[in-house]
C-alpha cells in the first residue's frame, strides 16, 4: 500500500506548435488506501494521467511519487502496480492460470507452489477458480473482467490502476461489477486509481473524484461535494444524469433575465453575483417542480417537447414559453404523473437550489443551499484528512 | 369455403419455398462439384500418369483403366540428381523461411510498434523488392552473385529465397501486429516483464497464426521457384524445380518421371500444412483472433 503524490505534472504530445497539452500541471494527493477515481470526458486527459502514474506514458514536466520514491525514471515493472486495462489485455495464449501467475513469475522469486496457492486464493476471491485451465477466448466478457481482476489482485500490488474497466460490460453486469469492486477494494484497502467516463460510476465508487477537463483539474473532492459543491460550471454539469439545467441571462436589477423568463436573484445571491452583468443559472432537473396552473407568479409557462418515462420517474423535456431561442431543459416529475407531449405546463425555479456562475470563467459563485444535516455531514468530508 | 382457399394457398406456398430451397441446394451442390472437379482433376491426372507403366503416360486415347506402377518412383530415387535436388531444395527453403521469419517478423513488429520517421515509405520501399518482373533482375543478380562468390552456393539460394518473400512477411505481419492490441504488452509490463519479454512471452505467441501463415506461404514461394535456380546455379545447389524442369528435354518429354516428380514435390508443401493447419484458419484472416 502507498500514498502517490503528482506534483505539477504536463503531458505534451508532439514538438513545438502541433503540440497537444494532455495533462496540464496537475498536482494531486493521494492517500494510502484511498479509492480515487478520474473521471472527465473523453480527451480530459484522465486515462494519459493513470498511464503517467503507471510508467507506460512519461510526464514531460513534474514528479511522481509512490510511497516516498520518485519513480520518474522507473518503468511500471519497478513501481509495484497492477494494472486492469479496458479491453481486459489477458494474455490469449495462456490459460487463466498462467495469465494470473505470469505476473508473480515475471516480477517475483516466489515459488512455483507459493505462486498456485496464491492464484488458487485469488481465483476463489474472484469466483474464477472452475475457469482456470480455459483460455481467455472461451470465456464470456463478465468472466473476462473478473480473470483481468484477478490478474491484479494476484500481484498483491501497492497499487491499483484501473483504466475504465467496465465500460466493455452491459448495463447489468455493469452494476454488479461496480459493487463486487468497491466491496473488493474496501477489502483490500490498497491505493486505487480508477479512471471512468461515466458520472455514475465515478459517484459510486471514489472516496474522492478527481474532475479533469481538456487535461486540467477541474474540482477534487467526495462524490457528494463535486455534486453539490462543484466548483465550476463544467463539473455542475457534468456530475448528475440528466445534467444540471443551465440558463444565461442578463441582470438587471436584481433580477436575473433569462431567455423566457425572469428570475428573481435573493439578496445573499445579488451580494455574490456583485457587479457581474451576465449570469449563467443552474438548477438540477429534479429540483424543478411543475405545476398545472401559476399559484405564486414566480413560476413561468413551458411547453412539453417530449416526455420520457422511466417508471418510477419521468423525464420532461421543456421549452419555455415565451422564449427567442430554441433552447430546451428537462425536469424530473413523479412517474405517476400524467404529462403529454405539446401540454402548458409552469415550471417553478425554487431559490434554494439555485447555483450561479461566472459565464466567462465558469466559476461557481454562488452554491446552493442544503438541508442542514447534509450541510453538517459534508463539512465533515470536507475536512482535510489528517 | 375461405377458409379452404386459404390454407391451400398457403399449402402451395410452403410447397414453393420447399421446391425452392431443393433447388437452391442442387444448384450450390452442383457448382461446388464441378469446382472441385476442376480443381482436383488436374491433381488426379498427375498421379495417375506417375503411376501408370513406362511409355503410357501420355498414350491417347488416354488409358483409364491401368494397373498402377511404381517403376516411376523407382526410377527417381534411382537417380542421384533427383534426391540430390530434393535434399538441396528442402535445406535451402527451409533455411530461408527460418531466415526470412527471424528478419522480416521482429522488423514488422518495429514498423508496427514504434513511431519510425517516414514509415510508410520504407514499407513501399520493401515492397518494391518485388515491384520488377523476376526476370528483369536475374541478369544483375547472376553478376552479383558471380562477383560475390554465390554462384551455385545454398547460401546464394538461401538469401535469394529470402530476398524473394522478405516484402510478403513484413507487410503481413506488420498488418498481423497491428491487429494485436498494444495494451498486451503494456500488461505484461506492469505484470514485470522487460519489453523483450513482453515481445517473446505475449505478443509472438499472440501472433502465432500469422507466423505460421507466411512461413507456409513463403514455403511455397521459394519451393516452386524455378527462374533464379535456372540462372544462379549449375551443379551444387540445384533446387528440384531445376531437375524437374530437366525431364522436358528439347525433343522429348519423359511424362511419367515429370509426373512422379511433380507429385513428389507437392508433398513436403502438403506434410507442412497438414503440420500448421490448426494456425492457418486465424492467419489468414490477418489477425482478427484477439477477443475483446
Amino acid at each position: 500500500m502507498a500514498r502517490i503524490t503528482i506534483d505539477d505534472v504536463t503531458k505534451r504530445f508532439g514538438d513545438g506548435d502541433e503540440s497537444i497539452v494532455a495533462v496540464d500541471d496537475v498536482s494531486l494527493d493521494i492517500r494510502d488506501g484511498e479509492f480515487i477515481v478520474f473521471v472527465g470526458p473523453s480527451g480530459s486527459g484522465k486515462s494519459t494521467l493513470m498511464r503517467i502514474v503507471a510508467g507506460l506514458e512519461t510526464q514531460t514536466e513534474g514528479d511522481i511519487r509512490i510511497g516516498e520514491q520518485v519513480v520518474n525514471q522507473l518503468g511500471p515493472r519497478a513501481r509495484d502496480i497492477a494494472m486492469v486495462f479496458q479491453n481486459y489485455a489477458l494474455y490469449p495464449n495462456m490459460t487463466v492460470e498462467e495469465n494470473m501467475s505470469f505476473g508473480l513469475k515475471m516480477s517475483t522469486d516466489m515459488s512455483s507452489g507459493e505462486i498456485e496457492e496464491a492464484v488458487t486464493s485469488a481465483a476463489e476471491m474472484m469466483d474464477i477458480d472452475m475457469l482456470l485451465d480455459d483460455k481467455p477466448g472461451e470465456l464470456s466478457g463478465g468472466q473476462q473482467q473478473r480473470v483481468a481482476l484477478g490478474r491484479a489482485i494476484v500481484r498483491d500490488p501497492n497499487v491499483f490502476l484501473m483504466d475504465e474497466p467496465l465500460s466493455n460490460l452491459d448495463a447489468k453486469l455493469r452494476a454488479e461489477m461496480r459493487t463486487e469492486i468497491n466491496r473488493l477494494q474496501n477489502d483490500l484497502d490498497v491505493t486505487t486509481l480508477y479512471v471512468t467516463h461515466d458520472q455514475t460510476e465515478a459517484m459510486t465508487m471514489g472516496d474522492r473524484l478527481v474532475v479533469l477537463n481538456y487535461g486540467e483539474l477541474q474540482q477534487v473532492g467526495t462524490p457528494l461535494e463535486c455534486f453539490y459543491r462543484p466548483a465550476n460550471q463544467f463539473v455542475a454539469g457534468f456530475l448528475g444524469s440528466p445534467s444540471m439545467n443551465f440558463f444565461e441571462g442578463a441582470v438587471e436589477g436584481g433580477t436575473l433575465r433569462a431567455d423566457g423568463f425572469d428570475f428573481d436573484l435573493t439578496e445573499q445571491m445579488q451580494s455574490a453575483v456583485g457587479t457581474r452583468n451576465d449570469l449563467v443559472l443552474g438548477i438540477r432537473p429534479e429540483d424543478m417542480t411543475l405545476h398545472d396552473r401559476a399559484n405564486s407568479g414566480h413560476e413561468f409557462e413551458a411547453v412539453v417537447d417530449v416526455v420520457e418515462p422511466m417508471g418510477s420517474i419521468s423525464y420532461v423535456y421543456l421549452q419555455a414559453r415565451s422564449q427567442s431561442h430554441d433552447q430546451t431543459f428537462i425536469v424530473e416529475t413523479d412517474g405517476q404523473r400524467p404529462i403529454s407531449e405539446g401540454q402548458h405546463v409552469y415550471v417553478e425555479i425554487p431559490d434554494e437550489d439555485v447555483h450561479l456562475f461566472d459565464p466567462a470563467s465558469g466559476e461557481t459563485i454562488h452554491q446552493r443551499q442544503l438541508g442542514e444535516d447534509a450541510e453538517m455531514a459534508l463539512e465533515e468530508q470536507m475536512k482535510p484528512a489528517e | 369455403m375461405a377458409t379452404t382457399d386459404g390454407d391451400s394457398a398457403t399449402a402451395s406456398q410452403r410447397l414453393d419455398k420447399d421446391t425452392r430451397e431443393k433447388l437452391v441446394t442442387a444448384v450450390r451442390h452442383t457448382i461446388l462439384l464441378t469446382w472441385s472437379f476442376i480443381v482436383l482433376f488436374p491433381l488426379y491426372w498427375l498421379a495417375s500418369m506417375s503411376l501408370k507403366p513406362p511409355g503410357t503416360a501420355n498414350s491417347l486415347p488416354p488409358d483409364w483403366i491401368f494397373l498402377p506402377t511404381v517403376y516411376n518412383y523407382i526410377q527417381l530415387l534411382q537417380n542421384s540428381g533427383f534426391v540430390g535436388a530434393f535434399a538441396n531444395s528442402l535445406i535451402m527453403v527451409s533455411a530461408s523461411v527460418v531466415l526470412v521469419l527471424l528478419i522480416g517478423v521482429p522488423a514488422a513488429y518495429v514498423l508496427s510498434r514504434y513511431d519510425i520517421p517516414m514509415e510508410r515509405d520504407v514499407l513501399v520501399w520493401i515492397l518494391s523488392s518485388r515491384m520488377l518482373p523476376p526476370i528483369a533482375v536475374v541478369l544483375p543478380f547472376f553478376i552479383i552473385f558471380r562477383e560475390l562468390n554465390l554462384f551455385d552456393t545454398r547460401i546464394g539460394m538461401v538469401l535469394m529465397y529470402v530476398s524473394i518473400n522478405l516484402s510478403l512477411v513484413v507487410w503481413v505481419m506488420k498488418a498481423f501486429f497491428d491487429g494485436i492490441p498494444e495494451t498486451l504488452e503494456e500488461a505484461a509490463r506492469v505484470d514485470g516483464a522487460t519489453q523483450f519479454q513482453g515481445f517473446r512471452k505475449v505478443v509472438l505467441p499472440a501472433a502465432k497464426p500469422g507466423i505460421f501463415s507466411v512461413a507456409i506461404i513463403s514455403f511455397i514461394f521459394a519451393w516452386i521457384e524455378l527462374l533464379f535456380g535456372l540462372v544462379l546455379t549449375s551443379f551444387e545447389a540445384v533446387p528440384v524445380t531445376l531437375f524437374v524442369y530437366s525431364f522436358i528435354g528439347s525433343r522429348s518429354i519423359e511424362w511419367g518421371m515429370l509426373a512422379a516428380a511433380s507429385t513428389a514435390m507437392i508433398i513436403p508443401v502438403v506434410v507442412f500444412l497438414i503440420a500448421v493447419n490448426k494456425y492457418l484458419a486465424a492467419g489468414l484472416s490477418f489477425g482478427v483472433v484477439i477477443k475483446e
